[in-house]
């Protein structure tokens, strides 16, 4: 876990470009969108097809 | 009906439950607590807020996982167990149960990622942004969820078929049914109250070990802070709370009191031994017209009992009546460790009194506790319905034997001890080593022997050590 989550940025460090921090933003929020979408759907295999 | 079955899977359902409510109870809390730390973090800079943001967020990502494996569960409960029950009412609750998972639960997943990756990826603003859109999604998880457990007990805006099933007819109604909106408020603060008290708790028993620890200090003091305001705010909820139970709910108050008789000045029993078969208390301990004055706020109202009720509308009564005493009791502890945190804070710091300290380690759980009891209050207090007045839970439990649920209630109860034994150890073990600064920093590379071919390089291109 400690070497998981990421800390702030150090202070003094200039900031990323603009398109590159919302390009992560929404990598990382589709990924976690997709990571949920995938499980459900993979639990939905389980259920017994009618 | 198999009666066996029948109890097998209420008691399979409540087990379930009641363990999941304990992760969401917790995380919707938390989940506010990372928000204003991560926030007063970026307005200050204050390098202890970070800390406390970055120890926090590994507990609250632990527990958000185990709250969504515990939560997936109920979903295939109420198919298997509760067939009749999904069947009759799905139109209805369904919708309900879906928006949750649309609204709240994928808005968590999503931005939850950021939260624990993204700080350095999208720097604090957008990272600040994704805290805040978890923490929304705590609460708009707990607006669907109390939105379908509300019309459960006050069912509104629906209209039965042909075929006997629900079908909405007002979405309004069945969304804001008449008891949902202190029934959020109430849950809502729970929940707060529960995450105070956990970090109380850990902060409490840091600052045991080690006095001076500026991290603990400040949680501390920002846990003590929120339950002065929100224990008593909670006593003012659960009161508005238990008033609407009188007039939509009647039995279920008869039994919250054990009221056998309707009579104007009831007492208020603050002990009893209620028989249902014999129609009375065997013994009680009272205080004349308090019981009346509590939930009619009138000390001479009629309060109906429950002898208006047949024998077969009654829910049981010792489980509510001793819930319902706990969940209060739990409450009055909170509201004075509340005050007792608040005085100490004008006069020597509340951080330096060591009997709050141990006090307030000891009332670490008792959110949990509470937050259960009241469940049970809700949840038998509602029998003998499964949809209060409209479906009984007799008539909603699946065509299944009792060896099929005693083979998985047995399953359930030796995974979920499992899961919850390694979560619950592992969570503690994080709390007891506290927020060290700068812990989330990589580990230095270790020292290298003089004189090896590695000594002189500043860093190991390929990573390893």
């Amino acid at each position: 876990m400690r070497a998981i989550i990421e800390p702030p940025p150090e202070p003094g460090t200039p900031p990323r470009p603009l398109w590159k921090r919302l390009a992560w933003f929404a990598a990382l929020a589709i990924g976690g969108s997709l990571a949920a979408a995938t499980l459900a759907w993979m639990m939905k295999a389980l259920l017994p097809a009618t | 009906m198999d009666v066996y079955a029948l109890l097998l899977s209420r008691l399979q359902f409540a087990f379930t439950i009641a363990f999941h409510i304990i992760f969401p109870s917790f995380t919707i809390g938390l989940a506010s607590y990372l928000a204003v730390l991560e926030g007063l973090w970026l307005a200050s800079r204050n390098p202890v807020f970070k800390t406390l943001y970055l120890f926090w967020l590994k507990i609250f990502a632990i527990s958000f996982g185990m709250g969504v494996v515990t939560g997936v569960v109920m979903s295939y409960e109420l198919g298997n167990n509760w067939s009749v029950f999904s069947a009759t009412a799905s139109p209805v609750i369904g919708p309900l149960l879906a928006f949750e998972v649309l609204t709240a639960f994928f808005l968590e997943a999503s931005f939850l990622g950021i939260m624990l990756f993204g700080w350095r990826k999208v720097g604090p603003g957008l990272h600040f942004t994704a805290t805040l859109l978890v923490a929304i999604g705590t609460l708009i998880s707990a607006f669907w969820i109390i939105s379908a457990n509300s019309w459960m007990q006050v069912p509104a805006g629906f209209a039965r078929t042909a075929g006997g099933g629900l079908i909405a007819t007002d979405w309004w109604a069945v969304i804001v049914s008449p008891s949902f909106p202190t029934r959020l408020a109430h849950m809502t603060l729970a929940a707060y109250l529960t995450t105070a008290l956990v970090v109380g708790a850990a902060s409490a028993w840091r600052l045991l070990k080690e006095p001076d620890d500026d991290a603990s200090t400040t949680a501390l003091r920002m846990a003590v802070g929120m339950l002065a305001i929100v224990a008593p705010l909670q006593l003012i909820a659960g009161d508005v709370s238990g008033k609407e139970v009188r007039r939509m709910q009647p039995a279920k108050l008869a039994a919250v009191e054990a009221f056998w008789e309707t009579r104007t000045a009831q007492p208020f029993h603050i002990l009893a031994w209620p028989d249902m078969a014999a129609e009375t208390n065997r013994w009680e301990l009272s205080i004349p017209g308090l019981g009346s004055w509590i939930t009619a706020g009138d000390a001479r109202a009629e309060v109906t009992g429950l002898k208006a009720f047949a024998a077969k509308d009654r829910p049981p009564v010792a489980i509510v009546f001793y819930a319902f005493r706990l969940m209060v009791g739990m409450g009055v502890a909170m509201i004075g460790l509340g005050a007792w945190g608040a005085w100490l804070s004008l006069r020597e710091g509340v951080e330096r009194s060591r009997p709050f300290l141990r006090a307030m380690v000891a009332m670490g759980p008792t959110g949990f506790v509470a937050v259960i009891a009241g469940w049970i209050v809700a949840e038998v207090g509602r029998q003998p319905y499964v949809i209060y007045g409209v479906l009984r839970t007799a008539d909603a439990v699946s065509p299944v034997g009792a060896g099929q649920v005693s083979a998985s209630l047995i399953g359930f109860l030796i995974v979920y001890a499992v899961i919850f034994s390694v979560g619950a150890l592992y969570i503690l073990r994080l709390i007891g080593e506290g927020p060290v600064e700068g812990a989330e920093a990589p580990p230095p590379p270790l020292p290298r022997a003089p004189g090896s071919a590695l000594a002189a390089a500043q860093q190991d291109p390929g990573g390893a050590p």
